[in-house]
This record gives C-alpha cells, sequence and structure tokens, in this order.
C-alpha cells in the first residue's frame, strides 16, 4: 500500500512549497488545541525575546519575517531537475535565537494564511508549532551542539548550520505525518469514513518523513549552509549580534537533547492514548485533546512529558503504528547525533 | 528673517563640542566636529557621500550619542540617560524630527494614513486631535487623495511627501532633513523648496544635509561643509561658500569638469523667497 | 527547453505582486461584501471557516461551497478567476493524496466498485467518502480565505483584527512585514535580474544554488541593516515600546444584519451537518 500513497505524497511534497497545512486536513479540535498550544509558546517567546531587546524587537522581527516569506518563494536547485523551497526558520534561529525565529517564523506563516492562502487560519495554530516552534528550536540545538565555540567564520559552523536545517525540517515534517496520522483515529464515522486527514500513521509518518529527509530537508540544509557562508565572507558582524541571538544565560544543552529526544519517543505514545475507544469518538475526541496537550505544554517545562495513565489498553492495535513513527523520528535523531559526534572528534583533532 | 539670524547672544538650539562618533570602534564617522545652532535658522551640511553628514543628524536627532564630545539641546547634553526620562523624550520627540533619506526606512506603516498618524499617536495625543492633524497633513502637502493607499506603491515624489507629512504632523520646531532631494524629479523638487521656505517663515529650524549644490543657496543662511576625512572644514554663506572652487574640490562636491554648477554658484542667492512663490504661482 | 531556477523565482515573485494588484483592484469595486464593516466580514468568515470544519455532512457541505461562490458573485469577483485561483493550486497536493484513499487497501468498508478479486482491490464507500470531505473541505476552506482577502483591502484586515484582541504590538509587527515583504520582493527581483543579464547559458546545479544562497545571504545583510534604520525612525517620531492605534470602524444596521446573517448560516450549517 506504501507504494502507491507515498509516491503521491512525495510528488506533492517534492514540487509544492515547503509543507503548510490546509484547513480540512485535521479536525477543529485539534486544531484548536493546536491553536492553544502554540499561543501559550508564542507568548512566552514574544515576552523573553521582547526583554532582551525592548523596543528594537518590532523591525527586528518585522523584516525577519518577511525575509523568511520572501526566500520561501526562491527556487532552490537540487540535482538533476529537482528544485524545492526553504523555510529559512534555521537561518533566523541561527540569527535572532529561537524565541526569535519563532516569532519572526509565526508571522511569516500568518501572512501567508491570511493575505495569501496558503496554509490553513484553523490549521494555523498546527503550523506555527510545526514550522515556527518545533523547527528551529531542534534546528538551533542542532546547531549549538555541533557549532559549539567554533569561531565565527569556520567552516564547523557551516556544517552544524546545514545538519540543523535538515534536522529541524525533518523533526517538524515527521510531527505533521503524525499530526495527520492522528486524524482518522480521532475523527471518523461511524461506518469508519474518515473526516478529516485520512490516511494511517503507518502511512503518513512516512510519507512525511521519507521525502523530506530526501528533499526539502535537503534543501534546507544547504540553504541554512549557504547563507551562512556567505554571511562569513561579507557581512560576518550579523553571526555574532549577540544581544539578539543569545538567550539570557549560559545553555546546558545536554538535558535540552535527552528532553528532546524523550519528547520524540513519548509524543506518538500520548498522542495515541486518546485514540482508545474507536467506536465512540465524541468522548474520544476530547481524551484525544487531553491526551495532547499535556505533551505540547511540556515542550515548554522542561521537556518532562508525562505518561498518561489511561487508555493505554488502546495501544495494542496501534503497536505497529507508533513504532514506525518512533523510529522514523529517532532515525532522524540518531543521524543528527551522530554527525554531530564524528564533526566533534574531528575538531578535537585537529585542535591536538 | 536676517535679523533673526546668528545672533551671538541667542541660546543656541544645539551646541556640537568636539564630537567623535564611530560605529563598532572602526572608522571615525565624525572626526571632531564642533557647530552652533540657534533656533529659526536654515542650515545646510555639504558633503560628499560618507563624509558624516548622515551620522551628525542622527546624533542632533538623539539616535545615535558621541564617542567623545558633546551634543547639547537647549543646554542639556543628550546621552541614553536623559531619553530615560519621558518628560524629557516626550519633549524632545515633539520638537524635533528627522526625515530620513531613505524614505522605505521613513514609511513603515502599511497604509499612508497609517504612517501619518504614528507619531501623534505614540505621543499620547487625544484620538480626536490626532484625527485633525492627519487630515491637516494630509492637505497641507495634498495628498488626501493617497490616505489609504499602501507606501510601496507609491511615486519617489509621493513617498517623500508622505515622509513630510508624517512629520507635519508632529508639528516640529526643528525639522532635520537628510538628502531630501534624492530621486525627486525638478517638479517635485521645487515643492519641496517651497515647502522648506513657508515653513521657515513661521519660526521653524531647518537642518538640511545635502550634497546638492542647486539647492544650497535657497534653503540655507549658513552652510557647514564636511570634507572626506569627517572632519567639517568650512562654515559661511552659501554664496561664500559656493563661490571657493578649491573648497568645493577639496571636499569631492564638484569634480574638473564641472561647469554646470560652475555657472550655479554664480547665480544670485538672494531673492529666492519671491522666485519660489512666483513659481508657485504658475 | 526549461526555465532556469532564477527564471522561475522570478516568474513567482513577479506572480504575487501581480496578485496582491488583482486583490486591491477587486477590493475597490463597488460589491456586497466591500462596502461592510471588516470586522464583520472577519467574524462572519470565520463562523463559516468553522462551520465548514464541523459539518460531518458532503450535502451540507456542498450547500456551503455554493455560498462562498454566491458571496463572491455579489461581491463582483471574476468567478472563472476565483474558481480557478482557488481549484488550480490544490490538487497539487490534496488531489494526489486523496487518490490513494479511494481504495480499500487504505479505507477498508463497503466495495463501492470492485477492480479486481486477487488481490481484491475496491474502490470503497467509505473511501470515496472520505477523499470528498477531504477536497470538499480544502476547497471551501482556501475559498473562503481567498475570498476574504478579495473582498477587503489588506491594511483594513489587519485594523479589523484588533477585534479579535490580537495584541498591538503583533498587529504592529505584522503590518511592517507586509509592507516590507514588498520591498524585499522587489529587491530579490532586482538582483535575480541583475544576475541574469549577466549569465549566459546553463550553470550547473551547485553553482544555480550559490546565486540563489548569495542572494538570500545578501537580503539578509539588508534585512537586518533595514531592521536597525527603521527602528532609528520608529524612535524619532517617539516610539517607545507602547504602540498605540485607533479604531476607525463604525457598524451600521446593515452591518449588524450581515454580521448575523453569517453567523445563523454557520450554526445552521452544524446544527443540519449532524452534530
Amino acid at each position: 500500500m506504501l507504494s502507491i500513497s507515498v509516491p503521491a505524497f512525495v510528488s506533492g511534497v517534492v514540487s509544492g512549497q515547503p509543507m503548510h497545512i490546509p484547513d480540512g486536513y485535521l479536525g477543529p479540535w485539534f486544531a484548536m488545541a493546536m491553536w492553544v498550544v502554540s499561543l501559550v509558546i508564542l507568548g512566552l517567546s514574544i515576552s523573553r525575546f521582547g526583554r532582551r531587546l525592548s523596543q528594537r524587537m518590532v523591525p527586528l522581527v518585522a523584516l525577519f519575517a518577511a525575509f523568511s516569506f520572501v526566500i520561501m518563494m526562491f527556487n532552490v536547485p537540487l540535482i538533476g531537475g529537482t528544485t524545492g523551497h526553504a523555510v529559512g526558520a534555521t537561518i533566523a534561529a541561527i540569527v535572532l535565537g529561537p524565541e526569535g525565529a519563532t516569532i519572526a517564523v509565526a508571522i511569516a506563516l500568518l501572512v501567508q494564511a491570511l493575505f495569501f492562502g496558503d496554509g490553513g487560519i484553523l490549521a494555523y495554530g498546527a503550523n506555527v508549532f510545526l514550522m515556527a516552534i518545533v523547527m528551529p528550536w531542534a534546528a538551533w540545538v542542532v546547531y549549538r551542539a555541533i557549532a559549539g565555540n567554533a569561531s565565527a567564520t569556520s567552516g564547523r559552523r557551516l556544517v552544524a548550520g546545514a545538519v540543523a536545517g535538515w534536522a529541524g525540517l525533518s523533526l517538524a515534517a515527521g510531527l505533521a505525518g503524525v499530526f495527520f496520522g492522528m486524524q482518522p483515529l480521532l475523527f471518523h464515522t461511524a461506518d469508519g469514513t474518515p473526516l478529516y486527514a485520512p490516511f494511517p500513521l503507518g502511512v503518513a509518518v512516512p510519507a512525511m518523513l521519507i521525502p523530506h529527509m530526501l528533499v526539502a530537508s535537503v534543501i534546507e540544509g544547504l540553504v541554512t549552509a549557504g547563507i551562512l557562508a556567505f554571511v562569513q565572507r561579507t557581512n560576518s558582524g550579523l553571526l555574532h549580534a549577540k544581544d539578539a541571538s543569545t538567550p539570557q544565560g549560559a545553555v546546558n544543552l545536554r538535558p535540552l537533547w535527552i528532553g528532546l529526544a524523550a519528547l520524540v519517543v513519548l509524543s506518538p505514545i500520548g498522542l495515541l492514548a486518546g485514540g482508545s475507544a474507536w467506536g465512540e469518538w465524541a468522548a474520544d475526541e476530547i481524551e484525544g485533546i487531553v491526551g495532547y496537550v499535556p505533551q505540547g505544554l511540556a515542550s515548554t517545562q522542561g521537556w518532562t512529558a508525562p505518561l498518561p495513565d489511561y487508555g493505554m489498553s488502546g495501544l495494542a492495535p496501534a503497536f505497529g503504528y507508533i513504532l514506525s513513527a518512533g523510529l522514523g523520528i529517532l532515525l532522524v535523531v540518531g543521524i543528527v547525533w551522530g554527525i554531530g559526534k564524528i564533526t566533534a572528534r574531528r575538531t578535537a583533532q585537529g585542535k591536538s | 528673517m536676517v535679523g533673526m539670524r546668528q545672533n551671538g547672544s541667542a541660546p543656541a538650539l544645539f551646541e556640537v563640542d568636539n564630537v567623535h562618533f564611530s560605529y563598532d570602534g572602526r572608522q571615525p564617522a565624525l572626526d571632531g566636529v564642533s557647530l552652533r545652532i540657534t533656533a529659526g535658522e536654515k542650515i545646510a551640511i555639504l558633503g560628499s557621500n560618507g563624509s558624516g553628514k548622515s551620522t551628525l543628524l542622527k546624533l542632533l536627532d538623539g539616535l545615535y550619542f558621541p564617542t567623545s564630545g558633546a551634543v547639547r539641546y537647549r543646554g542639556t547634553p543628550l546621552s541614553e540617560t536623559v531619553f530615560n526620562s519621558d518628560d524629557f523624550s516626550f519633549a524632545f520627540r515633539r520638537a524635533v524630527s528627522l526625515v530620513f533619506q531613505d524614505t522605505d526606512v521613513q514609511l513603515f506603516s502599511p497604509t499612508v494614513w497609517e504612517e501619518v498618524a504614528f507619531a501623534p499617536l505614540q505621543l499620547d495625543i487625544p484620538d480626536d486631535e490626532v484625527r485633525a492633524r492627519v487630515a491637516k497633513a494630509l492637505a497641507t502637502l495634498r495628498i488626501e487623495h493617497l490616505a489609504e493607499r499602501t507606501p510601496h506603491r507609491l511615486s519617489g515624489g509621493e513617498k517623500r511627501r508622505v515622509a513630510l507629512a508624517s512629520v507635519l504632523s508632529l508639528g516640529p520646531d526643528v525639522w532635520l532633513l537628510d538628502e531630501p532631494t534624492t530621486g525627486l524629479d525638478p517638479r517635485s523638487q521645487s515643492w519641496l523648496i517651497d515647502f522648506i521656505l513657508e515653513r521657515s517663515t513661521v519660526g521653524e529650524t531647518f537642518i538640511t544635509a545635502t550634497h546638492d549644490l542647486d539647492i544650497v543657496s535657497i534653503i540655507a543662511d549658513r552652510v557647514y561643509v564636511f570634507d572626506e576625512t569627517h572632519k567639517i572644514v568650512a562654515e559661511g554663506t552659501p554664496a561664500e561658500i559656493l563661490s571657493n572652487h578649491a573648497l568645493l574640490l577639496q571636499c569631492n562636491l564638484i569634480h574638473e569638469h564641472s561647469h554646470r554648477h560652475g555657472e550655479l554658484v554664480h547665480s544670485h542667492p538672494h531673492g529666492h523667497e519671491g522666485h519660489a512663490a512666483h513659481e508657485h504661482a504658475a | 527547453m526549461a526555465r532556469s531556477v532564477v527564471e522561475r523565482t522570478l516568474a513567482g515573485v513577479t506572480e504575487s505582486l501581480e496578485q496582491s494588484l488583482f486583490a486591491e483592484e477587486i477590493a475597490r469595486e463597488p460589491g456586497a461584501l466591500q462596502s461592510l464593516d471588516p470586522r464583520v466580514k472577519l467574524i462572519g468568515f470565520l463562523a463559516l471557516l468553522l462551520a465548514v470544519s464541523f459539518v460531518h455532512n458532503l450535502w451540507v457541505l456542498v450547500s456551503l461551497y455554493c455560498l462562498t461562490l454566491i458571496l463572491a458573485w455579489i461581491s463582483r469577483v471574476p468567478l472563472d478567476r476565483f474558481v480557478k485561483r482557488v481549484w488550480l493550486a490544490l490538487p497539487f497536493f490534496t488531489g494526489m493524496v486523496a487518490i490513494p484513499v479511494l481504495f480499500n487497501f487504505v479505507t477498508p468498508g463497503n466495495p463501492l466498485l470492485v477492480l479486481s478479486n486477487s488481490p481484491y482491490i475496491a474502490i470503497t464507500e467509505q473511501g470515496a467518502r472520505a477523499a470528498a470531505f477531504l477536497i470538499l473541505r480544502v476547497g471551501t476552506s482556501v475559498s473562503l480565505a481567498v475570498l476574504l482577502v478579495l473582498v477587503t483591502p489588506w491594511a483594513t484586515l489587519l485594523r479589523a483584527l484588533n477585534v479579535l484582541k490580537v495584541p498591538t504590538l503583533f498587529l504592529l509587527v505584522l503590518g511592517m512585514t507586509y509592507r516590507y515583504i514588498y520591498l524585499l520582493l522587489r529587491t530579490s527581483s532586482d538582483m535575480f535580474l541583475a544576475r541574469q543579464s549577466r549569465v549566459v547559458g546553463r550553470m550547473k546545479a551547485a553553482d544555480q544554488r550559490r546565486v540563489v544562497t548569495n542572494t538570500m545571504g545578501n537580503l539578509l545583510g539588508k534585512s537586518y541593516d533595514m531592521s536597525q534604520e527603521v527602528y532609528f525612525a520608529m524612535l524619532s517620531r517617539g516610539y517607545r515600546g507602547r504602540p498605540r492605534t485607533l479604531d476607525q470602524f463604525q457598524m451600521k444596521p446593515r452591518d449588524w444584519a450581515w454580521a448575523a446573517g453569517l453567523v445563523t448560516l454557520a450554526v445552521v450549517a452544524v446544527i443540519l451537518g449532524g452534530r
């Protein structure tokens, strides 16, 4: 069954803009829950970033949002005739820091949704969560982990940027697959007709993850490295615009890494907990939200996603889905971890 | 008019005292600059691109602060600390306003109406008066028809009018104009000059940074000249400065084969108000 | 011969500039929706959007789509362009996605049309309805969003967001973003044009990519410098981090009637739609 639906997804993903979820793919309760989660995180980002930049924040974020919007329109060639588009969340995270990137990309997404009909209005919350929160934060963590204390013009920062872009978008795409895959579990009519995105997790996650890992994420990575290389040559002051890009206090990356991995593993389980009762979907919808919201909020609270203590019995039929979703996302994290380790060792050897 | 200017005993509006300024500790942008301006004067700051004129205007507007030396506004040295006081900041921003060279920087609002309303709104002027001020500013610059337009589709001349309206609605006493004739066609240039002359007759101060020698004699009573080492090398009346061929050459304001400017130097700097009024009527 | 990436990007940039021009023209037509208070449009369309999302009945969904067409028609929106703009953008993703949904291996259920018995391949009733739900919901939602923007000048729409209690600071950023998108679009199109006139012949993908990322890097630097200057321009006119805006709208009886009408339609749709 993968043989037909995956090419369909692939062609959609490869030829289209970076993935913006349109309205109609997500159930309304799900979409609204995502709105709540994203608004909370957006609010936190604004207050933290605003405290650092005070009045300068407005024009800085506005120009970066405009920049992110504009570069999403650029066709970037990969190999052969393949082209794609970058999201720009990675370079925004590197220059502005993750909170600043969250605000800038969220604004760019709002302009796209409201004024260009690109990405849904009800689905805006989910799009913000994926592309303005998960993506820049993941990219920033990866970038910091690999770049370490390398000088602003070092080649290691290019590798860090490329891997960060690739990982950030892949993670966001995998999570989008999880979102899609949850819909038929949560929302269907009595006879089993899916009401919104119709693919089960086992199809949706690999169908989102694999083509992104092969094309769109590669482009995001190459674009990030390309912009970084250009900025290093011409305008390296931008890379240590310290007031903008360094969050308050030193950041210890290890707990963030472990937390991220834990969140990734737990998220499909937490999501599925709500899907236990297949027949009574009215009750199960609410459970789905309850099972979902805490783990989304957890991302702002030290990355400790609690295991929901209900609905575990519903896991058995969906076990295969969880496994594939978890494995796919773990794969991304694993590759990043590996590259990070190798670069770190290489640099260490270079120094000694 | 003539009696008002350069009255040595009149209190200074701006006093710039041996100011050095550099961006990020790099090359100096201002290297020991001093000047004195009294209220109601029309001043031109002449210099080639990159000589430090724009930087000086930003220092006068309290956007940058000197690395060493002092910029005093009505006796108060400008610093980050004095702007932290709402009272001073309010009074200063209401009185002094900078019109940026790049209108795309100046016009950051979604529509012309909102652009013109921005300054009065920030300065806590009541709603009804904001509306009245916007209407008046739009009418003065004859751009009522542009009120709902977006800045990115205006012509160069229209953008310049909106930029002036966005400052006019504030009702400043002191105008700092940075290269105001950039990108203007001849007709737009002539209304800009009219605008400056009209406002200055009611006692408003105009400090214009420019490298456009054609307008200097009309929009200034007194001229400061920057050379390319970021220093002020001359001060005088437009007639004195414009007739000093060697000075203009040294400051890269004309080049060897420039005849056009040579001619203009001889055109009479006096009586220009009548000239402008005449043009206006035509 | 295939067009180069630079040419395609240029075409895309030009198209979006023109699209907004088209939208502004229609927003100035004297149609039914154009003259409404923007807050009414915002609330009314949001209600309809929610209805589209909540409905569990295909016929109600079809009716809601017809409603958007009627609204477009009474607002003098050229229907052919309206329908084309919505549906030509959709098949790429949704259309492709919807095809496999029809079959039993993705959506098991009662067979509607059996294509093969071994292996068993059939279009199922559930699959057909799932595909219809998806396409209709996406199509109607996008139609509503596009229509709202076509009949409302975007600056007005921005001001109307105030009613939804969007913080003023956020609106200030949003307005500024929209304004500078056009500047950056124009700047990038100039950069690409300059590049295009200098480059003759075909480039390798890696070289093309370098051209594109260099342009992006250039744009990034410009955006950053611009943000500094804009900050000064705001400061110079008294900005102290506490933005304030004016509410310029006034509700007329006609606006109240439309608001009530649109919200009622949305509620009726949800009730009829099986909730």
